[in-house]
């Protein structure tokens, strides 16, 4: 965008009101926990908005100028933003221009039959003016001023219209009126000019018969033949005291119409400059407003109601505005320019349109949001954006939806929120950039995380003050964490410590390791007494252990199914048989029960030979373990057996 | 079970109706090893052993002392699957027909004078007899098979 667009565009926005009443407020700054400020927003391709308290750079510089006590927003180009109070804002990404956009969304496409005759004047009133403005053998005169006049007017009753055209249609007359004002009066001088003429001419025809008069009396003296022959010399004196009369009287007359030309002259002058302000301001009020039709007609019939070739903007040299027109050249400001900026306007919003139309048909939701920000906060009353489907509205509509409401979710240090935002725009529109979000994110949540690690740390060291320092940095840094719930319970394990001690030490005692470390979050806080927390670790590594064992036990019986059983109970009662433990263990005991009906034969073999030992049927014993050791091969059990029962065999004596 | 029974008194009373018919064989015997013992291993020896009938070692496995009652005595044409030697005497398992995964000790006392040698993976005809022994603390051993005599199959 062109700098002078944008900045028409945000005073457009700081004129409506709504600027100035939320763009303070807009910009939020969360303490983290961190020490970093988090982006307050981010425009719909996901970069953030900047603030000038962020960055140190901006530290000690000039405020902004005021005009009447407020701050006068200044512009930078360079970034796209605007700074104003204290604050830097993005130029397409303001409240303001939020507000209206939204608006916009909801907004039904205007296609009555109604706004349609209202565009079809408008394009009437263009072509006329913009014909007139091509060919120079066609004026647009007074008939086509009438004609534009009406069709102002008839304009001015489409409600869209918001009588801006009847304001315009109002400064046309108001200034066709004060030049035939100034016409009149112009004629009046010129009527004048001729009485003064007139009378002059006859003042000298007086003047000069008294001079001649008097030459001829003077003549008459020096001859007395002459002086008798007129019959007297008091006739001749009377004479010329009229002429004087009246010779005053004609000078006076002239000497009046004079000054009343010269008043007239004043009047027509200021007539004419407060006619131009009051035509010009009205231009600029419709450019700010974003009438751009309206100030193409009135600026293309200024040179026909203004006819002295003066289309200088008179508008203070020390404004924004007449920097904006001026573009840093140097050379003033013209109406004409107002054409040229509107006109570049149009043709700015309607390639917007066009190109969120093509995004969209790509389904590139980021990008045509944003352009379609452009085109609303630029050409709000233009046919292209007044038309856009509504379809494509709720498309853009659900897609901005999303992106307030990560938005909020990020404010509100929501990142599990966040991220799912994130992920359905990304459904939405393959190529959202949702880097910064997620990497934002993600970092928080680590961030918290080792936050709340470190915080078990401490919890188990008995380290209660750090365990509340770090459980409430892990808080404020991410509210929302679920691991928080764990925090919670740990906090509340503190409270109820004791009992849990209790509960540890009987079940401890009980040998119950299982149920120990079936809840070892539970009993973590045991953790808080060095000789507990001994203990608890040592019933956590002996039931890690024990799970291995299992397991690779388990691992091997699968590999054959008729002697791995078999190898798995005999490993699993020799365990048992070395340490008390095992032999104590609920799951070992449960898997040596299946292994046992999976080794049936084996294992009976087993017990029949110790139950025949018990019963000094060594010879029937003898021929179990065999049988037991042909199941297995590699049966220690058989074994040992075989050559307990062999050896008393061997040493009995027998009848 | 139908064990085969040896009565001992009816053989006394046919040695001493066949003597010189014994005496005559005796002089067979001795002819014969002279010519060589390898000829009269086999033979004659096998022939004279038979296996005790529907001997089942499940049975024997669940209670073995019942087999001991009247020092009655067994035939086995089985296997030797594993020997143990412990001291003079000798633990032979053996496997026998009909009988899968199962394996019978027989004890063969140091005293035992067999005319076979008991080889690992061979097959004998062993002759036992069910016996119940006390260890030397006075502890029954009960249902014990002692091989008394061993012919080669």
């Amino acid at each position: 965008m062109m700098k002078k667009e944008k900045t028409i565009m945000v005073m457009a926005s700081l004129m409506s009101g709504v600027c100035l009443a939320q763009m303070p407020g807009g910009a939020t700054n969360l303490p983290n926990g961190g020490g970093q400020v988090m982006p307050s927003s981010f425009d719909a391709s996901g970069s953030a908005a900047k603030r000038p308290t962020e960055d140190p750079a901006h530290k000690g510089e000039t405020p902004n100028p005021q005009l009447l006590g407020l701050e006068i927003p200044i512009m930078d180009p360079s970034t796209d933003t605007v700074k104003y109070n204290g604050g830097m804002f993005d130029v397409g990404n303001n409240a303001a221009v939020r507000a209206r956009f939204e608006k916009y969304l909801e907004q039904v496409p205007d296609n009555t039959a109604e706004s349609k005759r209202y565009r079809a004047l408008m394009r009437d009133m263009l072509k006329q003016t913009q014909r007139a403005g091509r060919d120079k053998n066609y004026t647009v005169g007074s008939d086509v001023l009438v004609k534009v006049g009406k069709g102002l007017y008839q304009a001015s009753e489409y409600p869209g219209d918001g009588n801006q055209s009847g304001a315009l249609a109002s400064a046309i007359v108001s200034a066709l009126d004060v030049q035939r004002e100034s016409l009149v009066r112009t004629r009046k001088n010129e009527k004048m000019e001729e009485e003064m003429d007139g009378l002059l001419k006859q003042a000298n025809s007086w003047k000069n018969f008294n001079v001649s008069r008097k030459t001829a009396l003077s003549i008459a003296a020096s001859n007395p033949t002459v002086k008798g022959k007129g019959g007297g010399g008091k006739s001749i004196d009377n004479g010329g005291e009229l002429n004087a009369l009246k010779i005053a009287r004609n000078i006076k007359l002239a000497a009046k119409h004079e000054a009343t030309q010269a008043a007239n002259l004043a009047a027509n002058e200021s007539a004419k400059l407060a006619s131009k302000l009051n035509y010009q301001a009205m231009l600029m009020a419709l450019l700010f407003s974003r009438r751009f039709d309206h100030v193409v007609i009135g600026a293309r019939v200024y040179r026909h109601i203004f006819r002295d070739g003066d289309a200088k903007l008179n508008i203070d040299e020390k404004s924004t505005a007449y920097e904006a027109f001026t573009g840093g050249v140097g050379l003033p400001p013209t109406v004409n320019q107002m054409d040229s900026v509107a006109s570049n306007m149009r043709r700015d919003v309607d390639q917007n349109m066009e190109a969120v139309c093509n995004m969209l048909a790509r389904n590139k939701l980021g990008e045509a949001t944003q352009h379609l920000i452009e085109a609303v906060a630029i050409g709000e009353y233009m046919q292209s954006v007044a038309t856009f489907p509504t379809e494509s509205r709720q498309r853009i509509a659900e897609f901005w939806n999303l992106r307030k409401r990560a938005l909020t979710a990020l404010n509100a240090r929501d990142y599990g929120t966040v991220e799912q935002v994130a992920a359905r725009m990304k459904e939405l529109d393959v190529d959202f950039d949702d880097s910064l979000l997620l990497s934002y994110t993600t970092g928080k949540k680590r961030q918290s995380d080792l936050a709340i690690r470190n915080a078990s740390k401490a919890l188990r060291n008995g380290d209660e003050e750090n365990f509340n320092k770090y459980i409430t940095e892990a808080g404020i840094i991410w509210p929302r964490n679920p691991n928080l719930d764990k925090g919670a319970e740990m906090l509340a394990q503190i409270d109820a410590g004791d009992p849990v001690k209790e509960e540890f030490k009987r079940l401890y005692d009980g040998k119950e390791y299982r149920r120990i470390a079936r809840e070892r979050e539970h009993y973590k806080i045991v953790a808080t007494d060095p000789d507990l927390a001994k203990k608890y670790e040592e019933v956590i590594a002996l039931v890690m252990k024990m799970d291995g064992m299992l397991e690779q036990i388990k691992s091997v019986a699968q590999q054959d199914a008729t002697l791995g059983p078999c190898m798995a109970y005999e490993k699993l009662v020799e365990w048992q048989k070395s340490d008390k433990n095992f032999a104590n263990d609920a799951d070992m005991t449960i898997a040596l029960k299946d292994f046992e009906s999976k080794a049936h034969d084996f294992v009976q073999a087993l017990r029949d030979g110790e139950a025949c030992e018990q019963r000094s049927e060594f010879g029937s014993a003898l021929s179990c373990y065999y049988r037991a050791q042909c199941k297995y091969l590699q049966s220690t059990l058989a074994r040992d057996g075989i050559k307990r029962v062999m050896d008393i065999i061997v040493k009995a004596r027998y009848e | 079970m139908a064990a085969r029974r040896n009565r001992g008194g009816g053989k006394k009373k046919g040695k001493q109706n066949l003597k010189p018919v014994l005496i005559g064989a005796s002089v067979i015997v001795l002819l014969a090893l002279v010519l060589g013992s390898g000829v009269l291993k086999k033979g004659s020896a096998a022939r004279g052993l038979e296996p005790t009938p529907n001997f089942r070692v499940a049975e024997y496995r669940q209670d073995g002392s019942r087999f001991a009652s009247s020092g009655n005595v067994y035939v086995f044409d089985g296997r030797v699957e594993n020997i143990e030697t412990i001291g003079n005497a000798r633990v032979v398992s053996i496997s026998i027909p009909d009988n899968p995964d199962e394996r019978l000790p027989l004890l063969v006392p140091g005293d035992a004078k067999l005319r076979v040698n008991l080889t690992r993976g061979d097959r004998f005809v062993f002759e036992t007899t069910c016996r119940t022994g006390k260890t030397s603390d006075g502890q029954q051993v009960k249902g014990v098979l002692i091989v008394k005599n061993v012919e080669t199959k």
